[in-house]
C-alpha cells in the first residue's frame, strides 16, 4: 500500500476515467492546500494523486450574458483580484479576500474551496497522534462533537455530522445564485452552489468531478456584503459569516439574497429572513427583524448558542452594508 | 510506510538537484531531507503559519502543501538561495533583519523573507499596510511583527535606492 503513483491529466475525460478505474484509491490534487495536509497528518492514504492542474482550459473567469463562468481551477487570488468581479460581484471578491492567506489564496483553487474537507477536530485528529475518532463522516455511528467539545460546529441543519462547511467562495456564490457543473462518464449535470454540499460530504458520485461555477445575470445596481467573523482576522475559517444580495428599489427591498456560513453543513439560505425583507423599506429596525428571522430555525449544541447571537449581528450589518 | 519512489530533477536556487522521492512527498521534506536545504522552516504542516514559504516561479507558497513531483521544470527558490551566491552579501532584506532586530527565535524569519522578496518585487514601494497584508499568512510567535514592517519597509526603501 501507500501513495504508488502520481498522475499529471490532461483532460477532464482522462481524470473522470482514473476516478471510475481505481474508485476511492485515488484522489484530484488541484491547489493541494487542504489534500497534502491531510496527506501530512495521515488523514487519507490514496494510491494514486491525480494532479488537475495540468488540465488545460479550466482556469478562466469569462463573461457571458451578464453573468459569468468561472473555471474550478481559477485560484482564489485570480478572483479576488479580477476587475470583473470586484466591480460586479464584489460579495464573491470580499469572500476571495477573507479565504485562508496570502500563500493560501494564490495556491489554493475554487474547485477546491468547494470540495476542502470539514475541520472538525474530531474529524481532523491526526492517527499520527495515536487516536482517531471513527465518526459518522469515517463510516462510523456517532459524531462526537454532539456530546463532546461542538463549540465550532453547526447550529442549523446537522445531520449525523454536524461539522459546518468549511468554503467561503460557496456562501458567496450560493448568494448570487450559483450553479455548479459537474462533470462525470455519462455527462455533465448542474446544481444550485448550496445544494452541492450536504452533511457527510457533498452530491459528488464516485467517478464526478467540479469543472465550472456559473453565475447568472444579476440587476445593475443590487448592493453586495460579505461579511466573516473568526478567531484570527487575517487567516481562519468562519465562526459564522453572511454574503447578502439585495436588490432596493426607492428604498425598498426588491429582492433579498442572504446566505449565513459556518453555521450548517451548507451554505445555509435564510429564506425566512429574505422574506422579511422582500417588499418592505430598508430600515435597521428590518435589518434587525431580518438577522433574529435569519437564525429562527438554529438549535445550537451545547457550546455553540455564541453562533446565533453573532450571525443575527452580522446579517443585519451586511444588510445595512456596514463592515464589521 | 511504503510506496513506489520517482526520480526528480528540482531546481532550487539555480541549481540542479536530482533526487527520489514517494509521489506524495512535499516539497518542504524533499528540499530539507532529501537535498539538505534546512532553512526552510516547517512548523503547522498544515497552511496555517506560512513558515515553510518558499518561491516558485516567484510565488510565494507554502512548500509544506506543495507536492514535490509538481514542482518539477519550476523555478524554486529558498532563503539558502537569498543572499548573493558568489560574494555571499546578504540581501537588503536579510541586512534590516539583521540590523533592526528582524528575528527573535527566527523560526518563522526564512518565510517572513521569502514572502517579503515576492511583495517587494510585485511592489517595490509598499505602504505598511501593503506589508501587513502581504505578510498576514505569516506567523511569529515571538510577535515581533512590528519589527519585521520595519524591516521589509527598510529594505524596500534601499532596494529603491533611497537613504537608509
Amino acid at each position: 500500500m501507500g501513495c504508488s503513483q502520481h498522475i499529471d491529466a490532461t483532460s477532464v475525460t482522462e481524470a473522470i476515467s482514473i476516478l471510475q478505474s481505481q474508485g476511492d484509491k485515488a484522489v484530484l490534487v488541484a491547489g493541494g492546500t487542504d489534500l497534502v495536509g491531510m496527506l501530512n497528518n495521515r488523514l487519507i492514504s490514496p494510491e494514486t494523486l491525480v494532479n488537475i492542474k495540468t488540465i488545460p482550459g479550466m482556469d478562466y473567469i469569462r463573461e457571458y450574458s451578464g453573468g459569468l463562468r468561472i473555471g474550478a481551477l481559477t485560484r482564489i487570488r485570480d478572483i479576488e483580484t479580477s476587475a470583473i468581479i470586484r466591480e460586479y460581484f464584489p460579495v464573491l471578491a470580499e469572500a476571495a479576500v477573507s479565504v485562508g492567506s496570502p500563500q493560501i489564496r494564490r495556491m489554493g483553487t475554487l474547485g477546491g474551496n468547494f470540495c476542502q474537507e470539514v475541520r472538525c477536530w474530531y474529524y481532523r485528529r491526526s492517527p499520527a497522534t495515536g487516536k482517531t475518532f471513527t465518526c459518522y463522516r469515517k463510516g462510523g455511528n456517532v459524531c462526537y462533537a454532539t456530546s463532546g467539545d461542538n463549540r465550532y460546529h453547526s447550529v442549523i441543519g446537522g445531520k449525523k455530522c454536524f461539522a459546518a462547511c468549511p468554503s467561503d467562495m460557496a456562501v458567496a456564490l450560493a448568494s448570487l445564485h450559483a450553479h455548479a457543473t459537474l462533470a462525470g462518464a455519462s455527462g455533465t449535470r448542474s446544481v444550485p452552489v448550496e445544494d452541492f454540499f450536504i452533511p457527510l460530504g457533498n452530491i459528488l458520485k464516485p467517478g464526478e468531478m467540479l469543472t465550472e461555477v456559473s453565475i447568472p445575470a444579476l440587476k445593475p445596481g443590487s448592493r453586495q456584503k460579505f461579511l466573516k467573523f473568526r478567531h484570527r482576522k487575517t487567516i481562519d475559517f468562519a465562526l459564522c459569516s453572511v454574503a447578502s444580495v439585495l436588490e432596493v428599489e426607492a428604498g425598498v427591498v426588491a429582492d433579498a439574497s442572504l446566505v449565513l456560513g459556518g453555521v450548517a453543513p451548507f451554505p445555509y439560505r435564510a429564506k425566512a429572513a429574505e422574506q422579511v425583507l422582500k417588499g418592505q423599506p430598508l430600515t435597521e429596525d428590518l435589518a434587525s427583524e431580518a438577522g433574529a428571522a435569519a437564525l429562527r430555525a438554529a438549535r445550537p449544541l451545547s457550546l455553540n448558542a455564541y453562533k446565533v447571537t453573532i450571525g443575527r449581528v452580522l446579517v443585519k450589518r451586511a444588510i445595512l452594508g456596514v463592515d464589521m | 510506510m511504503s510506496g513506489k519512489v520517482t526520480r526528480l530533477v528540482l531546481t532550487v536556487d539555480g541549481q540542479k538537484y536530482e533526487v527520489v522521492a514517494r509521489p506524495d512527498a512535499t516539497l518542504a521534506a524533499v528540499l530539507r531531507e532529501d537535498i539538505g536545504l534546512t532553512g526552510t522552516k516547517v512548523m503547522c504542516e498544515g497552511g496555517e503559519c506560512g513558515s515553510c514559504t518558499v518561491l516558485i516561479d516567484g510565488n510565494p507558497v507554502l512548500s509544506c502543501l506543495t507536492l514535490a513531483v509538481e514542482c518539477q521544470g519550476r523555478y524554486i527558490e529558498t532563503i539558502e538561495g537569498l543572499a548573493d551566491p558568489i560574494s555571499g552579501e546578504l540581501h537588503p532584506l536579510q541586512k534590516e533583519f539583521v540590523e533592526r532586530s528582524g528575528m527573535q527565535c527566527g523560526i518563522c524569519t526564512p518565510g517572513m523573507l521569502m514572502t517579503a522578496k515576492a511583495l517587494l518585487a510585485e511592489n517595490p514601494d509598499p505602504s505598511e499596510d501593503d506589508v501587513r497584508q502581504a505578510l498576514a499568512g505569516n506567523l511569529c510567535r515571538c510577535g515581533n511583527y512590528k519589527r519585521i514592517t520595519e524591516c521589509v519597509l527598510a529594505a524596500a526603501k534601499t532596494m529603491r535606492g533611497g537613504e537608509r
